[in-house]
């Protein structure tokens, strides 16, 4: 409705002022929107996110990509995947255990106060602890006295605070591990990691919703009205005053459009209708070469998608063989160039080729292998029916489809596929332990490092807070992956974490079937789109065509 | 759905005015044997008329080969697409060849083979449909037809709620919030017979009361005949006539209806076929590959449009006003 221009705008805000007075209720935000006439939105498609937008309670890629222009982390990722200063001016430590973070000056949040660090402090504590029940609780697993928040479901937590988090002074942050852990510094790039204001609290301490609808940050952009997650199709956001880093020329304001098919996101896009799609599904790609020329991307990106197994609550499939059966019977190369047109790669590592530690051809079960899948199959009694969940909203469709007829020929299983709406509906069930299926699930990296690929999906630590859904759990690999942590050098750490690596490709929880390529793609109305390693967009170097 | 026929004046009233030609209406012994060797009645009528319309002809024949179709189609293809090993995905949209007459859809599946299977689903779910708002509606419109008063003041409330849901719209949310509960395709005959039996009910309910009130009806109530006598012997073969045109147009709405859900992913579900699905499926690469798109939808709108033709032309012959 906003996107209008000449006169007809003025049509457009008399018509909206009409419809708020009818309703009476609500008014004053949506009239702060329509001031600055001409300044029309850049607009981006995004799907709905999961939750409420609290950036401790957002572990998937569309609340993160909302929260990403609403807040600054402590630190961005270059080209090369290395580690630069965001809000912090320096990150130090002199054995991988005490952390000291200074803030760079002149941050201050969306309401005017200035960012301490105590903000840090109070975020990162609400987050840890258990009865705020927040997804990314789990990052913080590794702060001293992340144990005392946790003591275990049921049991009172009689502190609100860890011990290992301390504002020295108001620029000053002391982080304390309980471990050694090297790659802490690349983590805090993440969602989870963000502070958040005085003003997020309420009486009780908890962050509020109407903070969750409206996140006061310290980014880039502001929230112009709340976002009612349900019901509104955009999330409309301005440039903040008072951003000190680099901000956009010749925009002020950015717009989420709000969709439930990439495919439709993709026809906007044809049309203008829509400015940036970061997710372009496969079927557009053919198309999308063509139709948008050198306004199409097709850059390395460092998520996998796999196929899990809900092992928590189902023994059908517990046998490894029978895993391993199923990953043998797919054929990834053919998916990938049929399905994808050439746009991912097929999968034969957990860890993806873009980060350090990605060995080739390591995951032998990823190989195509029907005859020996069927027979494998056989003797495993696998079971008879397999069912294959997808999310609908995502441009999966397709790529379910030819597994699912991969497993049908090659193991002569029945195999029903069944969409979920959005994504966000097979994620609460799958919390919810209620589905039973196979389900399709991807991984886009949380900060460049392969530990990114192991404990937040695979630790048994994260089954409860984390994202690990296929409720996988050994020992072995949580020690492996503990020795990586706190191994001394880069070097070292990565060889545990490849040993860890080496113990999922045994077990296979997840099947890894590829590795994603970014495309992405804009409108002829702006130019210079980034996007970045954490697959969302650099939105200071957009400009407007 | 599509053009029905005016409830109420519709078919029969011509006849009744001379009960004795009545079709099936139980006349006296002794009429019968007079008119032997003459058959006037309206379905004798009616099949003497439809005979000698090209457009009858013409669909039969159509509707026949769907028939045969579905309930045979390995005579007509020896690929059965239900059997994933029919398709390769390495072939995937590659055009018409020897071995595949209409080439090959996103997952390299043969689209002949598909579109030939997918006549059952649609054929079973529109003539299932058919059949059960036939029989429910007529059901309850005889009945309240017969009976008025009160219960046809209730029934007929009943329907007028059903009638104000948006068919499409209404079938959307009752496979939508029932497709889990493993009907298969069932699920899509009943949204769509829950929708639809109104319409049948409201034109029996109209032809039942316009027979009602005819002298040979009153005079069998004077003879002392019983309810049940008088709605099946009287009524019901009176006022069948439009029941069953509109069914037979409807039927031709209930495939497209079908083919809809499917095309918005709450009808048929795969691994089972449908037009609506197959369309749904090549949508999305149209422009790289329209054959598996074109196909079902060529063989959709022959369908629809055989039944529709059928319908109007067993409409024009048992309605005699309109010829």
């Amino acid at each position: 409705m906003r996107v209008t221009k000449g006169a007809q705008i003025v049509a457009g805000t008399a018509l909206l002022a009409l419809a708020v007075a009818a309703c009476g209720g609500g008014g004053g935000t949506s009239t702060g929107t329509s001031g600055s006439g001409g300044d029309t939105p850049v607009r981006m498609e995004l799907g709905e996110p999961q939750n409420l937008l609290v950036p401790s309670n957002t572990t998937e890629s569309e609340g993160a990509e909302a929260l990403a222009a609403v807040f600054e982390p402590l630190v961005n990722y270059d080209e090369n995947k290395q580690v630069v200063m965001g809000a912090a001016d320096s990150i130090e430590t002199k054995d991988n255990k005490v952390w000291t973070i200074k803030l760079k000056p002149g941050y201050t949040w969306h309401n005017g106060e200035p960012v301490v660090a105590q903000n840090y402090v109070d975020a990162w504590n609400y987050a840890a602890n258990q009865e705020n029940a927040q997804g990314a609780g789990y990052f913080f697993g590794r702060v001293e006295g992340y144990a005392d928040l946790n003591p275990g479901e049921g049991k009172p937590v009689t502190t609100k605070e860890m011990k290992g988090l301390k504002a020295v002074d108001d620029t000053t942050l002391e982080v304390t591990l309980s471990a050694p852990f090297s790659q802490f510094k690349t983590m805090l790039g993440y969602t989870a990691f963000y502070p958040l204001p005085k003003a997020a609290f309420g009486s009780d301490g908890k962050v509020t919703n109407e903070y969750g609808e409206k996140p006061i940050g310290q980014g880039l952009f502001k929230l112009d009205k709340p976002y009612k997650k349900g019901t509104d199709q955009t999330i409309d956001l301005t440039v903040y005053d008072k951003f000190p880093g680099k901000k956009p020329t010749g925009w002020t304001k950015l717009q989420f459009k709000l969709y439930n098919s990439s495919e439709t996101a993709y026809n906007d896009l044809q049309a203008d209708n829509v400015d940036i799609h970061d997710s372009l599904p496969a079927s557009a790609i053919a198309s999308a070469k063509t139709a948008l020329g050198d306004r199409y991307q097709d850059q390395p990106d460092a998520g996998i998608g796999y196929i899990g197994f809900p092992l928590q609550y189902n023994d059908e499939y517990k046998d490894v063989k029978v895993r391993e059966a199923i990953s043998m019977a797919i054929d990834r190369k053919t998916i990938a160039e049929t399905v994808f047109s050439g746009t991912r790669a097929p999968a034969d590592d957990f860890i993806n080729p873009a980060i350090d530690g990605y060995r080739q051809g390591a995951c032998t079960a990823c190989a195509y292998d029907p005859g020996k899948a069927k027979e494998q199959y056989a003797a495993a009694k696998g079971p008879a029916k397999l069912e294959l969940g997808y999310n609908a909203d995502g441009g999966h469709k397709e790529w379910i489809e030819a597994v699912a007829n991969n497993l049908r020929a090659n193991l002569g299983v029945e195999v029903t596929v069944k969409p979920f709406e959005k994504f966000a509906n097979i994620l609460d069930d799958l919390d919810a332990k209620k589905y039973k299926g196979m389900f399709r699930m991807g991984w886009a990296i949380d900060y460049p490092s392969a530990e990114d690929y192991l404990t937040p999906i695979f630790s048994t630590g994260a089954i409860k807070t984390g994202s690990n859904y296929a409720g996988y759990s050994n020992k072995t690999f949580d020690e492996t992956v503990a020795k990586g942590d706190q191994a001394a050098s880069p070097e070292e750490s990565l060889k545990q974490y490849q040993a860890a690596d080496d113990i999922l490709i045994k077990e296979m929880p997840y099947i890894p079937v590829y590795f994603y390529r970014n495309n992405s793609g804009y409108s002829t109305k702006v130019k210079n789109v980034k996007i970045n390693l954490l697959n969302q967009v650099e939105w200071a170097d957009v400009e407007k065509a | 759905m599509s053009d029905t026929p005016q409830a109420g004046p519709a078919g029969p009233d011509t006849q009744t005015l001379t009960p004795e030609t009545a079709p099936v209406a139980p006349p006296s012994r002794g009429r019968r044997r007079k008119k032997e060797g003459k058959p006037a009645s309206l379905w004798t009528d009616a099949w003497h008329d439809l005979r000698r319309r090209p457009m009858f002809i013409f669909s039969l024949v159509l509707i026949a080969i769907l028939l045969i179709m579905s309930f045979w189609p390995s005579l007509f293809t020896s690929i059965n697409p239900l059997d994933a090993r029919t398709c390769d995905l390495s072939t995937a949209r590659q055009g018409p060849s020897a071995g595949h007459l209409f080439g090959r859809d996103n997952l390299g599946c043969d689209v002949y083979a598909r579109t030939i299977y997918g006549a059952g689903n649609s054929i079973l779910i529109g003539v299932s449909t058919t059949i059960i708002t036939a029989v429910v509606g007529g059901l309850l419109g005889l009945i309240a037809g017969t009976r008025g008063g009160l219960t046809d003041t209730v029934s007929s409330r009943v329907t007028e709620v059903f009638f104000a849901i948006p068919q499409i719209l209404g079938a959307l949310l009752i496979t939508a919030t029932f497709r889990d509960k493993g009907l298969g395709i069932w699920i899509v005959v009943i949204a769509l017979s829950v929708l639809a039996w109104p319409m049948t009910f409201r034109i029996m309910r109209a032809a039942v009361i316009t027979a009602r009130s005819q002298d040979f009806v009153i005079a069998a109530r004077a003879l002392g005949a019983s309810q049940s006598r008088i709605m099946f012997g009287h009524l019901l073969p009176n006022a069948i006539a439009p029941v069953i045109v509109v069914s037979t147009i409807n039927l031709g709405g209930f495939i497209a209806a079908e083919a809809a859900l499917s095309f918005l992913g709450v009808g048929v579900q795969s691994p089972d076929i449908s037009w609506g699905l197959m369309i749904a499926d090549a949508r999305s690469r149209f422009l790289e590959a329209p054959l598996p798109l074109v196909f079902p939808a060529v063989f959709l709108s022959i369908t629809v449009l055989a039944f529709i033709m059928m319908g109007d032309a067993v409409r024009d012959a048992l309605d005699p006003k309109l010829r």
